[in-house]
């Protein structure tokens, strides 16, 4: 019995072996995942934040060219689902910009300001231009959508804010006016983002006037609506130095490895890297407004087309049957391509160039707002609106003699029209800028469409829709309320956005 | 094994006693003559003095005169001999219900049936193997109530959800844990489908081979799991694998299977409309491809109308799309088993080889099977079991669902009647392709793939090794007080290459991934007991032990598109490349004690108490709670032991239990305390990218949800157990479960990471089992098992977020379909948009006559909440008939394919009006209209109700006297045929059972792979 006691004890001892030392050792650092970090570089986090803006495939197909370009008739298609010139809606495609902007572009850039914030020491010139970065952000997505949570935006974890506020177009528009003095106040000192900047590899002045011109944009935003605001923040931008010739705000793009290195337009009609989305073909009314013109540009943003012929553009609001009505062509190969070499995945990605800035400061010399001659400006806009292609292929660069000739046989008659009808060559490719100049101004004086499934009336879309999945929620009845906005998801495109008072 | 080792050490310890002894000697054998060995005998009232039967079945035991021997085996009816003056004694054991029955409980200990106080269900081998299934758990469909097996419809390597007495967890796993004898395996589904498409990648159960199977317990509640700890929610399925017998010589047994799977075609088309719009037939090449996807042409007239190719054909019906494409499927399984060895040491051998062609072309599964089984008993105290399980499966080409692109059922559930699916084949060499290798289209939406080509082009294709070992070793102290150890693994290596060909319209460069995942989980466990009958009236079995677990899952791969080389689909072709590595990687430890008491022989108290303490709740500070209780406490009262019942009831036991238990969720998933972010060293033009990798909003203070679940159960026995009820009643509450808490993406995240989550099951199952014919040559056995769990919701979110009362599980495609949880009501319910209706009811239009949507709504749960199966059994000689027929009842489906069938004017309900119109909306603006309704999904909710033929079952054992002289013990012929008829149904052109995924979003359909009937033919032949 004494044996057998003896063994029981050595196995009580074997157990207690087993089950000791502390039942959680080693645990903490079991429990700390290799491959992240709890703290990121601000340029690293930079650098990401330009490229999500740019964004991916998904928004740019459908938020920026199956919406925007058709709806502002850059582009026409035949196919179905290219639902922005036959004014019919797609739930995931109106929304995308939304579904994709508050999760991989506000929720870090927030993360980004609320960290140069509130380390000390911090770069002030990073927070500079990190607050014009979430300008860019925030307008499109205001302006394509309306009324949206911004002062309370993806601060989930941050503040631990779980449900934020929606905010009035106003109140956004003024805060971001307001923001974007401050951080052009803010690139006085310090170094900035260097190298981590792809834009303009983190030149201080550059971002300055850059920071001017977009507070010129959204200031102009307000010309119809609020323009006393428009007058006071248009004056202030261009005084402060607006962008410089050949400052376009341009991010390059390369091809690949991956998604976010591309350019998401080029993904979308780029054929010779795989992915192609045959479509699109440019619009009638782009490819006829330049050819009226003479424009030198058509030349290059458009590729003849295959079945031969001059230049031709495709209706917008056709499909597959009406096509077959219609007297210039019949078949896609009868129409323009989008020219290849400015649609692939390592074009840069536009935000705004220098001629968009130039028709805002000709629009704002007619206005009294600003400084400066309205002819000249005019010129030096069509000037750089001509020349941003060499961006995109060296091949592409339209010479001073071709610009001279057009500048000639079309001189700047003072109007309105003419400033918006450049505007909207100008912001080619550029889509969601073109879509809200157009609101804004009613230039070019685009026909509607009506093909036979539209939802709007036979209207021109005024404003994107939110997610169908938020439209329950409470916090957005109040915006909803605001904006007189209708139960009906697709009827929500037919109501203008705050600035739009068309 | 137990109940050997306990005679044997009781026959040792009992052979001190000395008295006035007659000496028996005997022979023991099973009701088909066959000896069985090590069956223990033993006298009544002194266990002490007893002893087994040897390799012939033959004993000799010492008693005095006047004395009860007691002859028991597993699985077997005990039988008591009072001993007069024979000498001689020769017993029969039936197999069967026994009173004294064992059955596995948790963590391997086997207990007496009547001592336990919580529902147990034991399944025997038969049910895997004589009605196959691909994946073998689909085989307890119908089979125990409270156990939903449901099927998805992902094709023949795909996964099944299993969910024991309803879904406890709102967003986390809700699959019971496997453990094979005695060792967790991992059950993981390694890729699903969702809306955007992709395979059902498989899961873990699938690679069992139902002729390895001996028995399967299934733990339903907490009690019966609660010494799973932090696993024990979801109930726990316990398979124990066949061992090894002592016997004269090898044994071997061979079963082979041939199993033939056809089409279970439930499209019901129109087929008077060809392809085409407004009513009209195309009359160009581009309109035809434009229209290469739509049924909204003219009548079919048989003219001649071009089509997509440009080559003109009658424009007449094609003939049925499904049954063109799809093939025969056919499966050929074979397992050749040896066993043999002595009293001491035994062993079982067994190689099995699957091989099956899916029903989808191009598709299928091959796996080779190896197993070993030993047992020694090494001196007199020391036992150590050793088995192995290695599994090599290849799956080949598992199909593409849901989304159109590369997924053939897409194209092939739409085609326009008027399109004949062969046309599509294109070059015969390179199937779906034209003559320069790229695909063959045929509309001009690039995203509706070839169904040629995605089948024969693409490629899914993935590899699994695995091994499950497991080593055991028992050591007995002294009488009653044992230690056992216990190691066990499940490891494997799984590479997956997923091929979107170059030439795909779109992807015409092509795209590929390659990953591969390594598993591995490691048990250790440590258990000290003690298992005695103390005196007549008190029993006790106590054990403490503890276990530690370390999980770790790598994976790595590269993922490239753009081919450079055409057709070169090589991973190191691609131009753009970028490297896939996940790692996770947790551990817990535990210590648990059990105890339970037996009075009388028919009181029986339980109780239980586990510690979990678990790394992926430590934070780096050692700040966070990282450590839970769990407990459960139960009695069982056998009422004919205690009082004299009528005569007609035989058995009678009451049993009523508690326990809380954890679940999986937050316990197995690392690195959710805080905010991390990633750095994506490939970078941009030489700048490294980085930013926030959460897409959820951590939480520095989750812990494990807690389910706690009160139990009552009456086991009946009537008429000499001709007749038999065994009823349940549950009621479970969840509480603390981790949610990916609704939070708007306006916040930046998809969600919140909260321990918020409440929810109630509460059911009733029974057991009604009945041998109402039981004759010398016929018996006829029924049995009836229902269960009706009612789920709710009942918290989602705290209550200062009131407005958040629903949470997205998943979305439908079409985006306008949905699986939200809603409190207050039951799990997983299915959204869709309703028709907006007046004040009265009536549906609205707008002007142009066309219905308008109106709200979204909950329409019901995906998940039946009813279940039935009716089993009815013959056996006439030696022939056996079994009928299984399944029912679920009350669960909602969204049917994406009818949603389809409408705008594409594939459904026969869009025939109305294609000649004068609806209303306002001329027969040319048809499509509009139903596009429309498309879009106003409810219409496609139905109910899933089903009653389905699930299996009939035809076996015939072959007289002992045909094989005279020849060295065969038996041969079983057996028929079978599975899912053989959809007997009712409530949801028109699909099988209710048609989920895409066997995720928690359950009632989502969208072209899967169509279900099939299957007929097969067993042969097994023992030596």
């Amino acid at each position: 019995m004494m044996k057998s006691f003896g063994k029981y004890i050595l196995l009580i001892a074997a157990f207690s072996i087993v089950l000791t030392p502390s039942c959680d050792d080693g645990f903490a650092e079991l429990n700390v995942n290799p491959g992240a970090a709890n703290s990121i570089d601000p340029g690293f986090q930079f650098s990401w934040i330009q490229l999500r803006t740019s964004g991916e495939r998904y928004e740019n197909w459908r938020a920026a060219l199956i919406y925007s370009s058709m709806m502002v008739q850059h582009m026409a298609a035949l196919c179905g689902y290219w639902s922005g010139d036959k004014y019919t809606y797609n739930a995931g495609y109106a929304s995308s910009l939304f579904d994709r902007g508050y999760p991989q572009q506000v929720k870090e850039i927030q993360d980004l300001v609320y960290n140069l914030e509130t380390t000390e020491d911090a770069d002030f010139a990073m927070l500079g231009m990190a607050k014009i970065w979430r300008a860019v952000i925030f307008h499109r997505m205001t302006d394509m959508y309306g009324d949206i949570p911004y002062f309370e935006a993806g601060l989930g974890f941050i503040e631990q804010n779980f449900d934020p506020t929606w905010d009035s177009q106003e109140d956004i528009y003024k805060d971001m006016l307001f923001e974007l003095e401050e951080a052009v106040g803010l690139l006085g000192s310090g170094t900035g983002f260097g190298s981590a900047d792809f834009i303009f590899g983190g030149d201080v002045e550059k971002w300055r006037r850059f920071g001017n011109s977009l507070m010129l944009r959204l200031a102009m935003r307000l010309s119809e609506r609020e323009p006393s605001i428009a007058s006071e923040y248009a004056g202030k931008a261009i005084s402060g130095g607006t962008l410089l010739d050949g400052d376009d705000v341009f991010l390059p793009h390369t091809n690949g490895p991956e998604g976010v290195n591309m350019n998401g337009i080029g993904e979308v009609l780029d054929k010779s890297n795989g992915f192609g989305d045959d479509c699109p073909r440019l619009s009638q009314t782009l490819v006829d407004w330049m050819l009226a013109t003479g424009d030198p540009r058509l030349d290059v943003i458009g590729e003849l087309p295959a079945n031969g012929g001059g230049h031709n553009g495709l209706p917008n609001g056709l499909d597959e049957m009406l096509i077959q009505d219609n007297p210039t062509g019949t078949e896609l190969d009868d129409f323009d391509r989008v020219n290849p070499l400015i649609v692939r995945v390592s074009s840069p990605m536009a935000f705004m160039t220098v001629a968009e800035s130039r028709f805002l400061e000709a629009e704002a010399a007619l206005r009294g707002w600003g400084s400066g001659n309205a002819n000249d400006l005019y010129a030096q806009g069509v000037r750089n609106a001509m020349r941003i292609y060499e961006k995109y292929d060296a091949s592409l660069a339209i010479d001073d003699a071709a610009i001279d000739a057009y500048l000639a046989a079309n001189p700047f008659d003072g109007s309105m029209k003419m400033l918006g009808e450049q505007y909207w060559a100008a912001t080619f490719l550029n889509e969601y800028e073109a879509y809200s100049n157009y609101r804004r101004t009613g230039y070019p004086e685009l026909v509607p469409t009506n093909h036979p499934t539209n939802v709007t009336g036979g209207t021109i879309p005024k404003r994107l829709v939110y997610p169908q999945g938020i439209l329950n929620s409470e916090k957005f009845q109040e915006a909803k309320a605001r904006q007189n906005l209708p139960d009906d998801f697709a009827s929500i495109m037919t109501v203008p956005v705050w600035w739009d008072v068309n | 094994m137990k109940n050997h080792l306990l005679v044997f050490l009781f026959f040792i310890l009992g052979s001190a006693s000395v008295l006035a002894q007659n000496v028996i000697t005997g022979n023991v054998t099973g009701s088909d003559g066959v000896a069985l060995i090590g069956v223990s005998v033993y006298q009544e009232g002194d266990p002490g003095n007893g002893t087994v039967t040897d390799i012939d079945g033959n004993y000799t035991i010492e008693v005095p005169s006047g004395s009860v021997l007691i002859f028991s085996y597993t699985g077997y009816e005990t039988q008591r001999i009072e001993i007069g003056d024979q000498s001689v004694i020769d017993i029969v054991l039936s197999q069967g219900v026994a009173l004294d029955e064992v059955v596995v409980t948790a963590l391997g200990i086997e207990r007496e049936k009547k001592a336990i106080a919580y529902s147990v269900t034991e399944v025997d081998a038969e049910t895997f193997s004589a009605a196959r299934e691909m994946n073998v758990i689909n085989s307890l469909a119908g089979q125990v109530a409270g156990v939903n097996v449901a099927q998805s419809a992902t094709g023949a390597a795909g996964s099944t959800r299993v969910v024991i007495r309803g879904n406890s967890s709102i967003s986390g796993n809700n699959q019971p844990l496997y453990v094979v004898d005695g060792v967790p395996i991992d059950n993981t589904n390694l890729g699903s489908a969702g809306m955007w498409g992709g395979q059902d990648w498989g899961d873990g159960i699938s690679s069992l081979n139902p002729d390895d199977i001996a028995s399967v317990t299934v733990l339903k509640g907490n009690s019966a799991a609660a010494l799973y700890g932090f696993r024990a929610s979801n109930g726990v399925i316990l398979i124990t694998t066949k061992t090894g017998k002592a016997r004269k010589g090898i044994g071997v047994e061979i079963n082979s299977q041939v199993r033939g799977e056809s089409l279970f075609n439930l499209n019901d088309w129109q087929t008077e409309y060809g392809h085409g719009r407004m009513g009209m037939k195309p009359t160009t090449m581009a309109e035809a491809m434009a229209n290469g996807l739509y049924s909204w042409g003219a009548r079919l007239d048989g003219s001649n109308v071009i089509q997509f190719d440009g080559v003109e054909r009658p424009y007449s019906y094609a003939g049925d799309p499904q049954s063109e494409f799809y093939r025969t499927g056919l499966t050929f399984a074979n397992t050749l088993s040896l066993t043999g060895g002595s009293e001491r040491v035994n062993y079982r051998f067994s190689a099995a080889n699957l091989s099956n062609e899916d029903i989808v072309p191009n598709s299928g599964l091959d796996r080779n099977t190896f197993t070993l089984n030993t047992n020694a008993q090494l001196g007199e105290r020391f036992t150590a079991n050793v088995s192995a399980t290695y599994v090599n499966e290849n799956a080949q080409n598992r199909p593409r669902l849901s989304d159109s692109p590369g997924n053939a059922n897409f194209t092939v559930g739409l085609l326009p009647p008027s399109i004949d699916v062969n046309d599509l084949r294109g070059d015969e060499n390179k199937l779906g392709a034209i003559e320069d290798g790229t695909e063959l289209q045929f509309n001009d939406n690039v995203f509706v793939t070839n169904p040629w080509w995605a089948a024969h082009q693409f490629e899914a294709n993935s590899t699994k090794n695995r091994l499950i070992g497991n080593v055991r070793l028992r050591y007995e102290l002294f009488d009653g007080l044992y230690i056992r150890g216990r190691l066990g693994l499940d490891r494997y290596d799984r590479q997956r290459r997923n091929l979107t060909p170059y030439g795909t319209a779109y992807s015409t460069l092509g795209q590929i991934d390659e990953q591969s995942t390594n598993f591995q989980e490691l048990n250790k466990e440590l258990i000290l007991g003690y298992d005695k009958q103390i005196t007549e009236n008190v029993s006790l079995n106590l054990f403490v032990g503890g276990n530690q677990l370390s999980n770790r899952r790598e994976n790595i791969g590269a993922s490239g598109n753009n081919f450079a080389v055409p057709f070169l689909h090589d991973i190191r072709n691609t131009s753009n490349r970028s490297v896939i590595y996940d790692l996770s990687e947790f551990k817990v430890n535990s210590l648990f004690a059990s105890a339970e008491i037996g009075l009388l022989r028919s009181i029986y108290l339980t109780g239980t108490v586990r510690n979990d303490w678990f790394s992926t709740l430590t934070d780096i500070d050692g700040i966070t709670d990282n450590d839970k209780t769990y407990y459960s406490g139960g009695v069982s009262v056998v009422l004919t032991d205690l009082f004299d019942l009528p005569s007609a009831i035989e058995f009678a036991k009451f049993r009523a239990t508690y326990a809380e238990v954890g679940g999986v969720g937050a316990a197995e998933q690392p690195y959710q305390l805080s905010l991390a972010y990633g750095v994506f060293a490939q970078g941009h033009l030489g700048q490294p990218l980085g930013g926030i990798i959460n897409n959820s909003i951590p939480n520095s203070n989750l812990e494990p949800l807690t389910s706690k679940e009160f139990e009552i159960g009456l086991d009946l026995r009537f008429l000499d157990g001709r007749l038999g009820l065994d009823i349940a009643w549950y009621n479970r509450n969840t509480l603390n479960d981790i949610l990916g808490g609704a939070v708007p993406p306006t916040t930046g995240y998809d969600s919140r990471i909260v321990n918020i989550g409440k929810m109630d099951n509460t059911g009733i199952e029974f057991l009604l089992s009945a041998n109402p014919v039981r004759k010398n040559n016929f018996r006829w056995d029924v049995s009836l098992n229902f269960s009706n769990n009612q789920n709710e919701v009942v918290s989602l979110l705290t209550e200062t977020q009131e407005d958040q009362e629903s949470i997205r599980v998943e979305e439908a495609r079409t985006r306008n379909a949905y699986i939200n949880h809603i409190e207050g009501l039951p799990y997983s319910q299915v959204m869709g948009f309703d028709y907006a209706r007046d004040d009265a009811g009536n549906i609205l239009l707008d002007d142009e006559g066309i219905p308008l949507q109106g709200e979204l709504m909950a329409f019901g749960t995906g998940v039946h909440p009813t279940a039935v199966g009716l089993n009815n059994s013959f056996t006439i000689g030696n022939f056996n008939v079994n009928f299984l027929v399944e029912g679920k009842f009350g669960g909602y489906i969204y049917a994406a394919t009818n949603a389809y069938a409408y705008s594409r004017g594939l459904h026969k309900a869009t025939l109305e009006g294609r000649e004068s119109g609806i209303g306002n909306v001329a027969p040319a603006d048809l499509e509009n209209y139903y596009s429309r309704i498309y879009n106003i999904s409810g219409e496609f909710i139905e109910k899933a109700d089903f009653i389905k033929l699930r299996q009939v079952v035809l076996s015939y054992n072959l007289p002992k006297s045909l094989f005279g002289n020849v060295p065969i013990e038996g041969i079983t012929i057996g028929l079978a045929g599975r899912n053989l008829a959809l007997l009712a149904s409530s949801v028109e052109n699909i099988d209710p059972e048609s989920t895409y995924t066997t995720g928690n979003g359950q009632g989502l359909e969208m072209f899967g792979v169509p279900q099939t009937r299957s007929f097969q033919f067993n042969l097994g032949i023992k030596f």
